[in-house]
């Protein structure tokens, strides 16, 4: 054992004087996790992007517009360019026959037009144009997204206005104000109010959508919600009205998504992971510690072929020590070293997102321990490997096919059926799982037992394989 | 103290070692001679009991080295051909693990790498990474790794490939204080002079097999003549060169040809034929025949073709 031992202190000492594969092991992944974090929002400041510079061309008079620009101005996800320069250096606003040259020339690579049939009686819905330069996808339907939302959350009378056009068109003038009429009537009738008030906020487009993001207002505002001013006047609803009403406004900020959740009312009850701070971050930090564990036991593998080129394993085994030895060393030395670096992720997981390490820190080791046994995998490369070379090349290949079938970049479920099933064969899957369900499903050890009895499952395979291809080969001799 | 006994090694079709049979009694310094591919590091790995012998038998001490007992590699110590340290870490800090591998611990360790340091001149730069080392410093610090564990049997492979004539003079120092003191040590090279200086019997080793064992007079004796004459590989010596291949053997090394004569030549020849191509006398040196022309007796080819 003391053997053992001696070269499991060699390789941490030779370890902690690398400091490029210090850096690898600790470093590298650490930054990528915080990186991607301002990626995927996962910041607790951070609220989504901000800054994207979007060009606003207002063709349209209707006040709602001008609002919709105010809304635009005041995201902070956007940076609104409305105006351009001459070439005399004077400013001017952005016209439409801007935009092209403009976005062409890289000025931005979004801008939108209110053209003025924003609003038209030729169909219902609004009429914007957007023009861009969506160099990735992700962005352009985040950019759509985030407009949507302002418009939605601000200027919701924009699709009131489109459908009072709409059926104006469809009734004729008399048979239009007439149905307008009759509706402020009977909502004055049910509710109260001054029917002539409720009739000139149903013809602005204004049916209260906007209200919807005020839950903080009483149940009894109902009427408000048509028209702040007439609601005054309006006589309180009904004890049970209110209380059918309450439930539907959330205490979420207004959204899009908030708006249609409440025309589509689904009750949700989330089974596991209710007492998870930040879900997507254990996923994310938990799948880059698995896959950067992998990438540090493969340039275990190369340290390999070193230590037998320049014959230091033939001088190590000139000594009295055995292979079996030699080969446990290296093996409890990607043990340590994978579970120093999985804590070490999984503590700056908490620090940067708040995980809670502290209160699974028992069960999270057992399964480090599980997963970093899987160091076993350089030891693999290193003997299916005809040199160093090759083995950075199929260590990289494999770790990479590994994390992406194994989910450590994204949830297994976004692949097709026969990849999720490739992806249960990988050491990344059941590390994942093992990590999850100590984090997201609170599993106790019992529980984890035949996860942890998989991963050790694949470390005595690829450990048996190891050793059987390494005394087929001349490393040692 | 060594001996090994019909000891045969092949790699697939090649035969590294071929029936080998040898003793190597305890204090000698023994030269195992021979080119590259003769077959000198397969033996010293069998020696240290890093690979089996296909056939035949190693022993230590009466004690059979293989690589399946550890145990067995104690009383040995290797001096691989190449740098086999970690690069990373202080010289101090490789001592201490080849140490610990051997069992040393505590003061007994400490002392020893003091000692040893001390001896080759390395103390100084003790905390230094390895990789700082001039390659003389690591060739030094890759002897004395082999040492710290005083071992009965000191297996030098090729010790001094790529050091600079000052370390070589170092180390060849060093080895000598330490047969002296009775270490028993093998020493393979293709260094005729490094086996002429160091050691007290040399083994001549081609193509697995050992051609010739013995002193270096002992190895002297059986080539056919006394004297070699040595001159100078030029256009003007080339006929010269051509016709005396009549007359014995003429090997053509480091821009020197090097004519050994059959034993009833008569020297008086040699000089009429130069005369008779206009060549100097003073470019001609008569001189006592080198390990180079037994290899070249017993080959037909240089030591370092």
């Amino acid at each position: 054992m003391s053997v053992i031992l001696t070269l499991v202190r060699k390789d941490l000492a030779t370890f902690r004087r690398n400091r490029a594969a210090v850096a690898v092991t600790f470093l590298v992944p650490i930054m990528l996790i915080y990186i991607f974090g301002w990626v995927f929002g996962l910041n607790q400041k951070d609220k989504g992007p901000t800054g994207i510079r979007l060009a606003v061309v207002n063709a349209s008079s209707n006040p709602a517009a001008q609002k919709l620009v105010e809304a635009l101005k005041a995201d902070p996800a956007f940076h609104v360019i409305t105006t351009t320069e001459n070439p005399d250096k004077t400013k001017r606003l952005l016209t439409e026959e801007d935009l092209r040259p403009q976005i062409h020339d890289g000025s931005y690579r979004y801008a939108v037009v209110i053209p003025a049939d924003v609003v038209s009686a030729a169909k219902i819905g609004l009429h914007l144009k957007i023009y861009s330069d969506p160099r990735n996808d992700i962005e352009a339907q985040m950019v759509n997204g985030l407009l949507q939302k302002t418009l939605f959350s601000n200027v919701p009378q924009l699709l009131g206005q489109s459908l009072q056009a709409r059926a104006k068109q469809f009734l004729g003038d008399g048979r239009f104000e007439q149905f307008n009429r009759d509706i402020a009537n009977t909502v004055a009738t049910a509710f109260g109010g001054d029917p002539a008030q409720i009739q000139r906020t149903i013809e602005s487009g204004n049916f209260g959508l906007d209200q919807l993001k005020q839950p903080e207002k009483p149940a009894d505002s109902t009427l408000r919600r048509l028209d702040d001013a007439s609601a005054a006047a309006a006589a309180a609803p009904s004890g049970a009205l209110a209380k059918e009403v309450a439930p539907a406004v959330t205490s979420s900020p207004s959204t899009t998504q908030d708006f249609f959740s409440q025309i589509i009312k689904i009750d949700q009850e989330q089974v596991t992971g209710k007492n998870v701070k930040s879900p997507a971050a254990t996923r994310l930090v938990g799948g880059w510690a698995i896959m950067f564990l992998l990438f540090a036991v493969s340039g275990g593998a190369a340290a390999f072929f070193d230590e037998a080129n320049t014959g230091v394993f033939q001088r190590i085994l000139s000594a009295p020590v055995s292979r079996a030895q030699l080969l446990w060393s290296r093996f409890l030395y990607g043990v340590l070293l994978g579970l120093i670096q999985l804590m070490t992720i999984f503590v700056m997981g908490q620090f940067m997102y708040g995980i809670d390490i502290m209160g699974h820190l028992g069960n999270l080791i057992a399964v480090s321990i599980f997963a970093a046994a899987c160091s076993a995998f350089g030891m693999l490369i290193a003997a299916l490997a005809p040199n160093a070379v090759a083995a950075s090349g199929l260590s990289t290949l494999l770790v990479m096919v590994m994390s992406a079938t194994g989910g450590a970049w994204f949830p297994t479920s976004f692949m097709p059926e026969f990849m999720q099933t490739i992806g249960k064969f990988t050491l990344v899957y059941w590390s994942m799982e093992g990590f999850l369900q100590v984090l997201w499903a609170e599993r106790t050890f019992v529980e984890l037992l035949p996860t942890l009895g998989i991963l050790a499952g694949i470390t005595l395979i690829v450990m048996t394989v190891a050793i059987w291809r390494l005394n087929k080969k001349t490393i040692f001799q | 103290m060594l001996s090994l006994r019909s000891v045969t090694k092949r790699y697939g079709a090649l035969t590294a070692l071929d029936g080998v049979s040898l003793d190597i009694a305890r204090g000698e310094f023994f030269g195992l001679l021979g080119p590259n591919g003769a077959g000198k590091s397969t033996l010293m790995s069998l020696a240290a009991g890093l690979r089996s012998p296909d056939t035949g038998a190693l022993t230590l001490d009466g004690v059979v080295i293989t690589p399946a007992e550890p145990c067995t590699r104690t009383g040995t110590g290797l001096v691989p051909q190449s740098i086999a340290l970690f690069q990373d870490l202080s010289g101090e800090q490789n001592l201490r693990i080849f140490g610990q591998l051997y069992g040393l611990h505590g003061y007994v360790l400490r002392e020893r790498i003091d000692e040893s340091l001390t001896a080759v001149g390395l103390a100084d730069r003790r905390h230094d990474p390895v990789k700082n080392y001039s390659g003389g410093m690591q060739r030094r610090l890759n002897l004395i790794t082999a040492l710290l564990h005083r071992p009965k049997l000191l297996l030098c492979d090729e010790p001094t490939v790529g050091v600079d004539p000052q370390s070589r003079n170092a180390i060849f120092d060093y080895l000598e204080k330490c047969n002296r003191e009775g270490l028993t040590i093998i020493y393979s090279t293709h260094y005729m002079e490094e086996a002429t200086r160091l050691c007290s019997r040399i083994g001549v080793i081609d193509h697995g097999k050992i051609l010739a064992l013995g002193t270096l007079d002992e190895l002297l004796t059986q080539l056919p003549f006394e004297e070699e004459i040595v001159f100078p590989a030029t256009p003007a010596t080339g006929p010269l060169a051509a016709q005396l291949r009549a007359d014995g053997e003429v090997a053509t090394l480091d821009g020197r040809h090097r004519f050994r004569p059959r034993p009833d030549f008569k020297l008086s020849n040699f000089y009429a034929r130069a005369e008779a191509l206009g060549l100097p006398p003073r470019q001609f040196t008569a001189a006592r025949p080198s390990l180079e022309a037994v290899f070249l007796h017993l080959t037909g080819r240089n030591l370092r073709e």
